[in-house]
């Protein structure tokens, strides 16, 4: 009889964490979890305590109280295992010696990564690989130094991704990116994520992120005073029609519309699948509604953060 | 840990300090050959280029070399702090311990070099005086700038060894201060000035009886042209090298970057 095998544990699992400078409390009973191949977007004010919270969880920072484990390991006291699948950038933009090269500063981190017990050995093809996935390849053997402050960003994600983690922790990685570069991150860590690595991104992008990540954590005050699972609010579909009351009436329904509100000159329903639009618009349409769009209704993350920050 | 320790070899010597340290190191000999007033300075008539390295060394070491290495290791730590690169390096699967001692041998290292530089640039210097068997002292053996009578250049090279060897272990508990200040400021100048700081306030310590005196750091650094047996000065020097770098070791594990 073969025991059935134990659950992966979380990507990252923090519990009970507390972190006091002096008799300053910087963060206050954070639980947390991210699954792997989960896209965990960190938000909250200046001040509410992001950096902290991440320097924490990476082992950079020792909390006062609680405890953190990336992949089933103890960050801080068993650090060099729990970080060995770790690729992170804690500041924006990230930062590199300056005296050396592209390459060199990614050769650095390469031969450190080759440190972690078991660790991966990365080759040159490797870090040519993912300086040319950044768009990099021109500036490789440029001095770090010479570099502008969005090309150090790109590089700081190659350094992270160079090791093909496990986990991945950015601090503000589009900061100071333009649109392109910005899509290029959005592609990078989405395509990361679908591997199933965890991604943890800390941002006051709100709409940027609410397009890609899955899970959204708003922590202001130290506290962490919600968590946003996006994917549970992406079915909602708005109808631009000639009469919303009455169309929101005759969706209302239908059975596999599960709630129904107006916005002029909205009809906004739940449906509880993607694939039940064009019954929805059919049933319009028979009911002589005019539909002159139909669009997903994203959820307004600005608007809720908003909210939950005022009320905090 | 070769890896580390090479890697804060390659970032050491591209330290403006260091550098600059190196060069004075270097040409600051040369000013031996055009100094009119040194002879009566030192109350002796330089007759040979081994002697320089002594004049160097007695010039340089109670300010100078303990100033460029208490800069200088003070940057190891203060530097990677200011440019945020200390960060990236520990996120790494790279133990602490590891990291801090790779930085910890660096700086052991760093005064050694100094004064390989220092001696060699003083011999470079000393060929217009040549580098010949001479009479009188190199400085660092029996009789000092005197001697004992004759001496072949092959003595005269041991003597230098000597004393270079004894310099560079004179130096690395500064060395080593300096970097157990580096890990508690985070800083490259509040560490330096704590190193300097410290240094002088043992100096200061002249006030106390002889046998206090004798368990001092800054007692000790004329370690170098001493003769006769040294093991116990030397011994007390790496006790402050070793109780420093272990010091630096455990407050560099459990801090906050």
């Amino acid at each position: 009889m073969t025991t059935p095998a134990a659950p992966a544990a979380p990507a990252i699992e923090v519990r009970g964490l507390h972190k006091k400078y002096g008799p300053h409390a910087i963060l206050h009973d954070i639980d947390l979890t991210v699954q792997r191949g989960e896209v965990y977007a960190l938000t909250g004010p200046n001040g509410a305590g992001k950096s902290t919270l991440i320097r924490t969880v990476t082992g950079l920072a020792f909390p006062s109280s609680g405890e953190v484990r990336l992949l089933g390991r103890d960050v801080h006291n068993d650090g060099p295992r729990a970080r060995a699948r770790l690729g992170a950038v804690v500041e924006a933009p990230a930062r590199f010696y300056p005296q050396f090269t592209g390459t060199q500063n990614l050769q650095i981190h390469a031969d450190l990564a080759a440190m972690a017990p078991g660790g991966p050995r990365v080759g040159k093809g490797r870090i040519r690989e993912v300086l040319a996935l950044l768009e990099l390849t021109r500036m490789e053997g440029r001095k770090v130094a010479e570099y502008s402050l969005g090309q150090r960003q790109r590089l700081g994600v190659a350094s992270a991704i160079l090791a093909d983690p496990q986990v991945l922790i950015l601090d503000e990685p589009t900061s100071g990116l333009d649109a392109l570069s910005i899509g290029l991150i959005h592609r990078i860590v989405t395509s990361l994520a679908s591997g199933g690595c965890a991604v943890v991104l800390s941002t006051h992008h709100l709409r940027e992120i609410a397009t890609y990540a899955h899970t959204v954590g708003i922590l202001t005050g130290g506290r962490l005073v919600d968590t946003v699972d996006l994917r549970a609010r992406q079915a909602a579909y708005r109808f631009r029609v000639d009469d919303p009351v009455g169309a929101a009436g005759r969706l209302e329904r239908l059975p596999f519309v599960q709630r129904v509100s107006t916005r002029t000159p909205y009809a906004v329903a739940h449906l509880s699948s993607d694939a039940h639009v064009p019954d929805a618009l059919a049933q319009l349409s028979a009911g002589g509604f005019r539909v002159y769009e139909a669009s997903p209704d994203h959820f307004d993350l600005y608007e809720y953060y908003r909210e939950r920050v005022e009320q905090a | 840990m070769l890896t580390l320790v090479l890697l804060e070899l390659r970032k050491l010597l591209g330290m403006r300090s260091a550098r600059l340290a190196l060069l004075v190191c270097l040409l600051l000999p040369l000013l031996w050959l055009v100094a009119p007033r040194l002879s009566a300075l030192l109350n002796v008539a330089l007759t040979s280029g081994w002697q320089l390295p002594a004049v160097s060394l007695g010039v340089l070491v109670q300010f100078l070399l303990p100033l460029f290495i208490a800069v200088t290791c003070a940057e190891m730590i203060g530097a990677e702090v200011s440019q945020g690169t200390l960060a990236p390096l520990l996120l790494r699967p790279v133990d602490r311990t590891r990291v801090i001692v790779g930085k910890l041998i660096v700086a052991l290292l760093y005064p050694a070099l100094l004064i390989a530089v220092l001696v060699a640039g003083s011999l470079l210097a000393g060929l217009g005086l040549g580098l010949g068997s001479f009479t009188g002292g190199t400085g660092l053996g029996p009789g000092y700038f005197v001697g004992v009578g004759p001496l072949s250049s092959g003595e005269a090279l041991m003597q230098v060894l000597r004393g270079s060897v004894l310099a560079a272990v004179m130096l690395m508990p500064v060395a080593a201060l300096s970097l157990l200040f580096g890990v508690l400021y985070l800083n490259t100048a509040a560490a330096a000035l704590a190193t300097l700081a410290a240094l002088n306030l043992l100096r200061l310590l002249v006030v106390f009886p002889e046998n206090v005196q004798r368990l001092l750091l800054t007692s000790h650094f004329d370690l170098y042209a001493r003769q006769g047996n040294v093991l116990q000065p030397l011994v007390l020097l790496l006790i402050y090298t070793v109780g420093f770098g272990l010091m630096a070791v455990y407050a560099f594990d459990r801090r906050d970057v």
